[in-house]
């Protein structure tokens, strides 16, 4: 039965909550902490005997938790998940915590609920043994602010730890060769997702690698057991693709749920379409959808979350209203987070905000940019807080020298020098750019907006905390709603 | 000579290992400042298994990498390369070395339990590990650099992020004096190695885009070496760079200025 420590402890984060709100604050992460210090084991009480997902990963974890979320809702669940970068155990219980009042309701009504939890990949380990997941997804490996977490071995030790600490179904990037070797020892509980390898971008002469004057850094071109450098027969981005080892045999697995695309379309287009497919042969389902959030790194965020639905469908034995067909059909209704590709109109302008927190985001922004049509103006922000790492040496890992810039440039952020530097190095020109100290930015952004043409689209790339700068900007001069409420 | 085409040749190794902390930066600017110049510039990645033959380059780039990858590599670095690297060094080759890179041209690496790695030796530096990392913007003062008609001539800007503490034997000498950071390991107040025209430092990421002049510096002295003593680099603004550096300095002054 439920303790007083227990009952204490979400009495002082609702207190907490109301004190942040009357100060002005969002709340998505004090209460919990302060709960937690209360009762240690509170997260693990909240999430006792309801059916958690988690996604974890380093890159893509806010846009897949909102997927699945959507899916769940269109099918019918109710859902609790946290908001985006509430997902330490501070965050995690938060959300848990002022959900259960949508949870009781739920179960009362007699509606089915679902967890959706986004945890940080450094962080899994110590808390999924708290939520103990049914289905836990992994998106991928890529370098990530390695100056705050080591490389990127330990943070899937970090990982293998938290999998390890409960009977989740195992949710593995087939295309991912660091993510992949989370399988071993847990064949009986992982499924694989990933691209089909005709769909993967560089599998074909007809759409060469456009690489720059040097190749973009790679995070894995070595086996991780062997140390051989891997063959590659086709590669979507980054270290992603049809991997084998020569030497020791390693290779791709062949995943049960994987996207088919036809490669000739432009995925910068908005509403391109895509096939999601489960199995082969005979008892192959194939769905074709119409994605509304655009972006090549979205076919693994969208195969991953219908994945993971399908998956807890079959496990808490809800096949019906979770049903292959059901889920990827609900994939068009998704909308985008903010921060991720949502396209948000001011006035006749418009704006799209893609957050880059690592290298390969930014090369996937970067390049998502360059193939889109209305690309009239970039505007990026680069700033160095610990949330953001201190160290940008990483925008230097990216591979600038073959991504178009639009005809505009805009800089700032507190590294607004670093980051200017690094775009005229790629051979961009100097008067094309327009770069101001972090204190200038909305009036730079001001600048940015007034300077765009109707019908044109101005994308904003930020780093973590400049976008919440920017978030409040916008909500404060451009009277846009804010997150939290 | 006026119109004799002049080359750079810049051998990159293993750019497919040693890559971490933006260290590719580094080549792009050597590319950039000398391709600015008219210089023709030729790229040879060299990576493992690859012939590595001094007579085909001017200037060397040996970054750092995760330890994952620097145990990769090692073998092929020291026992295979060894002895041609050794060469290139002892005849005056311009190399530039950063972190993992630089360690490895030591002598050895004592990781924290004691273990000694076996390094190449090609200078007369070793390293111990140990447990705190020093992760911070750095500023360095080096003479070499000197030059009486800028300010700030011999400033370098870097970011460090080691655990690895370099001690330098008496063959030699410092790249520069520290003024802010831990510099080789946090005691004497030094950064970085020089030995022949091997140029070392703990200085990360983008260490030469935001250093022009030692940018120059290491052209020059490369093509100095190719095209003899007479050889003039000419001229080329820094107005960019100098923008980045100002910037960097205000930052310096006034910190994280966003939540």
């Amino acid at each position: 039965m439920a303790s007083f420590r227990y009952h204490f402890a979400i009495l002082s984060a609702k207190a907490t909550r109301l004190a942040l709100r009357i100060m002005g604050r969002g709340a998505t992460t004090l209460p919990g902490k302060v709960a937690v210090k209360f009762d240690p084991l509170l997260l693990q009480k909240l999430c006792e005997g309801r059916n958690c997902v988690t996604i974890t990963g380093t890159n893509g974890k806010t846009t897949t938790t909102h997927m699945i979320t959507d899916i769940f809702r269109n099918c019918g669940y109710t859902v609790v998940t946290n908001v985006s970068g509430a997902n330490l155990l501070s965050g995690v219980t938060t959300s848990m915590i002022f959900g259960l009042k949508d949870i009781k309701k739920a179960e009362k009504a007699g509606k089915k609920v679902i967890c959706v939890l986004e945890t940080d990949e450094a962080a899994y380990g110590k808390i999924a043994c708290q939520i103990k997941p049914k289905v836990s997804v992994v998106t991928n490996l890529f370098r990530d602010q390695l100056d705050r977490f080591g490389e990127l071995a330990h943070t899937r030790e970090l990982i293998a730890k938290g999998l390890d600490s409960c009977d989740a179904d195992i949710l593995l990037n087939s295309d991912d060769s660091l993510v992949s070797e989370l399988y071993s020892g847990r064949e009986k509980r992982t499924v694989f997702y990933g691209l089909s390898e005709e769909s993967m971008h560089y599998n074909n002469v007809t759409y060469p690698d456009k690489s720059g004057v040097l190749p973009a850094s790679s995070d894995a071109e070595y086996c991780t057991g062997c140390r051989t450098k891997y063959t590659y027969t086709a590669r979507s981005f980054g270290h992603l693709g049809a991997f084998s080892c020569e030497k020791c045999g390693k290779t791709r697995k062949k995943p049960r749920f994987y996207v088919e695309y036809d490669l000739s379309r432009n995925p910068s287009d908005e509403g391109y379409e895509l096939s999601l497919c489960d199995g082969e042969g005979s008892s192959q389902k194939k769905k074709q959808v119409k994605l509304p959030i655009p972006g090549m790194h979205n076919f693994y965020n969208s195969i991953s979350a219908v994945a993971a639905c399908v998956r807890m469908g079959e496990i808490i034995g809800d096949k019906e209203e979770l049903s292959f067909e059901k889920c990827a059909a609900a994939l068009e209704h998704v909308e985008a987070a903010f921060g991720r590709m949502e396209k948000i109109s001011i006035g006749d302008k418009k704006i799209c905000v893609l957050l880059v927190k690592n290298p390969v985001g930014l090369d996937r922004a970067l390049s998502f940019v360059a193939g889109a049509s209305d690309a009239e103006g970039i505007y990026m922000l680069l700033n160095s807080n610990i949330a953001d790492g201190k160290d940008v040496s990483w925008i230097w890992d990216v591979d600038f020298e073959s991504k178009e810039f639009p005809k505009k440039v805009y800089v700032s952020g507190d590294r607004y020098g670093d980051m200017m530097l690094r775009i005229v190095y790629s051979g961009v020109d100097r008067s094309q750019i327009v770069a101001k100290p972090m204190e200038e930015c909305a009036d730079l952004l001001d600048q940015a907006i007034s300077d765009s043409t109707p019908g044109k689209c101005l994308y904003i790339l930020p780093n973590y905390t400049s976008m919440l700068a920017l978030r409040s900007i916008l909500v404060k001069r451009y009277h846009l709603k804010d997150f939290w409420k | 000579m006026e119109n004799r085409e002049i080359e750079l040749r810049i051998c990159h190794m293993y750019p497919d290992l040693l890559n971490l902390y933006g260290d590719r930066g580094n080549v792009l600017s050597l590319i950039r400042r000398a391709e600015l110049r008219g210089i023709k510039v030729k790229l040879v990645p060299v990576s493992i298994g690859d012939e590595f033959d001094e007579k085909d380059f001017d200037i060397v780039f040996l970054g750092g990498g995760q330890d994952a990858e620097q145990n990769v590599i090692r073998r092929d670095f020291v026992e295979v390369k060894g002895p041609k690297v050794k060469d290139a060094i002892e005849h005056g080759m311009v190399f530039l070395c950063i972190c993992g890179g630089y360690q490895m041209l030591g002598k050895y690496y004592q990781e924290h339990d004691g273990t000694k790695i076996e390094c190449l030796g090609a200078i007369d530096v070793y390293t111990v590990g140990e447990d705190v990392r020093f992760i911070q913007d750095t500023v360095y003062e080096a003479d070499f650099l000197k030059d009486d008609k800028a300010e700030d001539s011999s400033r370098l800007y870097g970011f460090e992020n080691h655990s690895g503490r370099t001690y330098l034997g008496p063959s030699v000498k410092p790249m520069a004096k520290v003024v802010e950071g831990a510099g080789n390991n946090g005691k004497d107040g030094y950064e970085g190695a020089i030995y022949n025209n091997v140029f070392c430092t703990y200085s990360h990421g983008s260490f030469l885009p935001k250093n022009p002049r030692m940018t120059d510096h290491l052209i020059r002295i490369a093509l100095k070496r190719r095209y003899g003593e007479d050889y003039e680099l000419p001229e080329l603004s820094m107005e960019t760079e100098e923008f980045a550096r100002a910037a960097l300095l205000r930052y310096k002054e006034k910190g994280n200025t966003a939540p």
